[in-house]
């Protein structure tokens, strides 16, 4: 019961962790970066060179979002910009991008997988449950960065410029908002957090070229149940994240992993607005 | 060209095709044979993709299902049941079935009424997840992940397997082609451009777009039987969502809404993966992806047009453009006019409708009819209601309560395209046509529900009832025939509209100010075509106007609404002569109103004055 609990709510956290950079840009912007893959797939090996140079695993997240930051700017100026007003179109360019960051990590690194070193080893004892030491540390990371991004968008300019784009971005135009710069730092902030999840992850899973699709198919779907709120997000991951934990335990492990997706499908059909407010 | 002219070179051309697919193995070695084969399969598989998101406009991840839809469903019964030629037939029959019944699902899922296009794609993407992960879970039965093979299949060569892969891909991008190109082909178009005009056109697009996407899963259900046939193995990567994706990429590449764009696309990118990948199995993939990448952004149209605006151009610099040939137009034989037969009474009847968005009341209590040869018009400030309530005729599922009878007939809870049929028109606010199509095209895809489309021909002449034809001729749409509607200038746009709504021969018409960002004459004439309509045809038109004096000078009646309730209904000297009419339009005194409706005292009299006073004009 405990231990079930414990992988419910840090499912959930990591699902958050995953799919906070991906709600930004899809809030902000009004397309799906189906770049995010490629991008935490980017953080993943960022993690990998890290651990392997021998330096702090937990160097590895911020240098895993550096990464990301980096070539979350080059996309957006190059490929994103262009497709603004078609984001069907933009759905298609960034999975071509997944496709490219993909091919280019095979040809440097090879098919193989790898493992990185994770920041935390052992067990924690919980209520008289020892559970894995990292898992409960990316609950408080998780925290962290919903805290973090909340933060930053109620009390910064830039979050009210921000939040002002998000809710009308002809008006904000007209106020004189340089919403071009809003859009160019919100895709950059989204693909750090999508390099920084990639890092996040890989103490979890192994690190290959295509470590980042199951994650961009769950990460997707939350979003689009969530809206363009942090807060609905939280809800949705904790609900489809725990539904996922609940069917794979009881039932097996392949329809856990089909949960999120039927879930958010169905969710969607009968109320196309999912977990937001309106 | 003649009709008949055009189809048969669109024949001819696909005997050119199928002759180059009977003498290929005779030019080409064993490997590439083999490997074309695969291609000109997954090549049918892009054409369905290409129909669904190029025309369509549904971007579709999952055509990949229903391929190995059909390569599952001759694996299973071969391996499970043996092979011979009944079984053949059954598992040709569980192939075709199984697909149409995914379909189905999925359409059902993805098209409802009001589902958005993102939501479509996002079925379509969840649909080959859910597909590999069954695969994968099927244990022997289904082989997991390595799949089926070893199975005995039909006992073809090489050449005869190359040559049933050509001819089914001929075949079908020649049906395929023909389809596009019909009358019936155009509303695919249509659909993509503006589903919304579609539906209040009287089409079902949920419905067509679900039969469309019907054909397209047994078209891919046919070409993975083909491939389980001929390859002899299938594996869960054939339902795939990564195949899903390449299938949109050699769409994308090849030209989307050309058909044989992405055919070439898939051919030449399938072809040349089998070949360099065994040297470059990652570059080519890199450039791939690359490319891709570089045509959504710069060339959405994708390659194929870019190749054939070449030579066309060099080629239009030589000799001038022929005009294209026009549709001509005829009035409709007033014995084949199809309205609505009128049932009992009048021909509009609303009664205690309300329209509420949570607590926000936004019409309420509204009761009135009007009957056939009336000219009701609506007036009241911005907000008052009044398009809400156009809204809540034409479309069943709007209001919040009340009822209201079109022609005698309940609405119910109907979509748009049934109150359509039940004798409603409306004409939006902005001109609402389909933007990249023709003037003729537009009223062709008018009529469609009254003349079912042919699916393999084009009409050459449009038959159009009166009320339309008048319209046309007095605006002088008939000489721009030709021109696409995007072209066309405010006042046209807004007549073409208006003729298109009329072509629906409709009971009663729903005006929402036909005549804003009109000129002088252009509103006179739109006036006098309101008059025309019902004085003489007998229709009955509900008209919101802000223009007072134009509403003075047409209408039989006046209805004015404000904050959602019908503050006033009568004849124009009523209204014109209504105290209560200047003051909501002078903005001012809103106590002041329901006073006067529930009690006029002194308090009120003297907010009226005041409100006079105050008023701009």
């Amino acid at each position: 019961m405990i231990a079930q609990t414990l992988d419910i709510v840090t499912t959930a956290a990591i699902l958050y962790a995953v799919a906070t950079g991906l709600l930004l840009v899809f809030g902000v912007m009004k397309i799906i970066n189906f770049a995010h893959g490629g991008l935490m797939t980017l953080g993943g090996y960022a993690a990998l060179i890290t651990t392997q140079a021998g330096l702090n695993p937990w160097l590895a997240i911020p240098i895993a979002a550096l990464f990301g930051a980096v070539a979350g700017m080059a996309i957006e100026r190059l490929v994103v910009r262009p497709l603004y007003t078609r984001p069907l179109d933009a759905i298609l360019a960034t999975w071509g991008l997944s496709i490219i960051i993909g091919q280019l990590i095979t040809i440097l690194f090879g098919r193989g997988v790898h493992f990185a070193q994770s920041p935390l080893s052992g067990t924690l004892d919980v209520l008289g449950e020892s559970y894995s030491a990292y898992r409960l540390a990316l609950v408080g990371i998780a925290a962290a960065l919903g805290i973090g991004l909340t933060a930053l968008l109620q009390g910064t300019r830039l979050g009210l410029e921000t939040r002002a784009v998000i809710m009308n971005e002809d008006l904000a135009r007209g106020l004189g908002i340089n919403s071009g710069l809003v859009r160019f730092a919100t895709f950059t902030l989204g693909s750090a957090l999508a390099g920084a999840a990639g890092a996040l992850i890989t103490p979890l899973s192994s690190v290959d070229p295509a470590m980042g699709v199951p994650w961009l198919v769950s990460a997707f779907m939350l979003v689009l149940v969530s809206g363009a709120s942090l807060l609905s997000l939280l809800a949705a991951c904790i609900v489809l994240g725990g539904a996922q934990v609940l069917v794979a335990t009881h039932f097996s492990p392949v329809l856990g992993g089909l949960t999120i997706a039927v879930l958010a499908a169905i969710i969607l059909r009968v109320r196309p607005q999912g977990f937001a407010r309106d | 060209m003649t009709e008949a002219r055009r189809l048969s070179l669109i024949l001819l051309v696909a005997l050119a095709a199928l002759v180059a697919v009977a003498v290929g193995p005779f030019l080409l070695d064993t490997y590439s044979v083999n490997v074309l084969t695969r291609s000109l399969l997954y090549a049918a598989v892009a054409l369905t993709v290409d129909l669904l998101w190029g025309f369509l406009g549904i971007l579709t991840f999952g055509q990949s299902v229903f391929f190995a839809c059909g390569a599952y469903a001759a694996g299973l019964v071969f391996t499970h049941m043996d092979f011979s030629g009944s079984n053949a037939l059954v598992a040709l029959g569980l192939g075709v079935g199984g697909a149409l019944l995914t379909a189905a699902i999925v359409g059902w899922l993805a098209f409802w009424h009001g589902a958005s296009a993102l939501y479509a794609s996002v079925i379509t993407l969840v649909l080959p997840i859910v597909a590999t992960q069954l695969l994968y879970s099927g244990g022997t039965f289904t082989g997991s992940s390595s799949g089926l093979s070893g199975f005995t299949s039909f006992d073809l060569s090489v050449e005869a397997w190359f040559w049933l892969a050509g001819s089914f891909l001929v075949v079908v991008t020649t049906l395929a082609f023909v389809f596009v190109k019909s009358d019936a082909g155009r509303l695919l178009v249509a659909i993509r451009e503006n589903e919304q005009r579609c539906k209040y056109l009287g089409l079902d697009t949920s419905r067509l777009k679900i039969v469309v996407y019907l054909v397209c899963a047994v078209v891919a259900a046919l070409a993975g039987y083909l491939y389980a046939g001929y390859a002899m193995v299938v594996a869960p990567e054939l339902a795939s969502f990564v195949f899903g994706t390449e299938l949109v990429i050699w769409t994308a590449l090849g030209g989307r809404g050309t058909l044989l764009g992405p055919v070439f696309g898939a051919l030449i990118v399938d072809y040349e993966s089998a070949q360099l990948s065994g040297s470059y199995p990652f570059v080519w993939q890199l450039i791939i992806g690359v490319v891709f990448v570089l045509v959504i952004v710069a060339f959405p149209r994708g390659l194929l047009p870019v190749v054939f605006d070449i030579p066309r151009r060099l080629l239009g610099w030589l000799r001038p453009r022929a005009a294209r040939a026009a549709v001509t137009l005829s009035t409709l034989d007033l014995a084949e006019t199809q309205g609505v037969e009128p049932g009992n009474g009048p021909a509009l009847a609303v009664s205690g409708v309300a329209k509420r968005f949570g607590s926000l009341t936004v019409l309420d209590a509204i009761d009135f009819e009007a009957r056939a040869g009336e000219l009701v018009s609506l007036v009241g400030p911005n907000g008052a209601g009044k398009t809400t309530l156009m809204r809540c005729i034409a479309d069943g599922a709007e209001r919040s309560a009340g009822a209201i009878v079109v022609n005698g007939y309940d609405i119910g809870r109907k979509p748009p395209e049934a109150c359509v049929a039940l004798g409603v028109g409306r004409k939006f606010q902005m001109a609402n046509v389909f933007e990249t199509l023709t003037v003729a095209e537009c009223l062709q895809i008018a009529r469609a529900r009254h003349a079912r489309p042919s699916l393999w021909r084009r009409a050459r002449d449009l038959p159009l009832p009166k009320a339309a034809m008048h319209v046309i001729a007095t605006t002088g749409l008939d000489r721009q025939l030709a021109t696409p509607a995007h072209l066309l200038s405010h006042g046209m746009k807004q007549a073409l509209e208006l003729s298109m709504v009329l072509a629906l021969e409709p009971r009663v018409l729903l005006l929402d100010e036909p005549t804003a960002g009109l000129t002088k004459t252009e509103r006179m004439q739109i006036g006098s075509i309101l008059i025309d309509l019902t004085r003489k045809q007998g229709l009955c038109v509900l008209l919101v106007e802000h223009d007072l004096d134009f509403v003075r000078e047409i209408s039989s009646r006046v209805i004015v609404l404000h904050q959602g309730r019908i503050v006033l209904d009568g004849s124009v000297e009523d209204v014109v002569a209504s105290e209560l009419v200047k003051q909501v339009y002078a903005g001012s005194g809103h106590a002041g109103i329901a006073h006067e409706t529930a009690s006029p005292d002194r308090g009120s009299a003297e907010a009226v004055s005041s409100a006079k006073r105050e008023m701009p004009v």
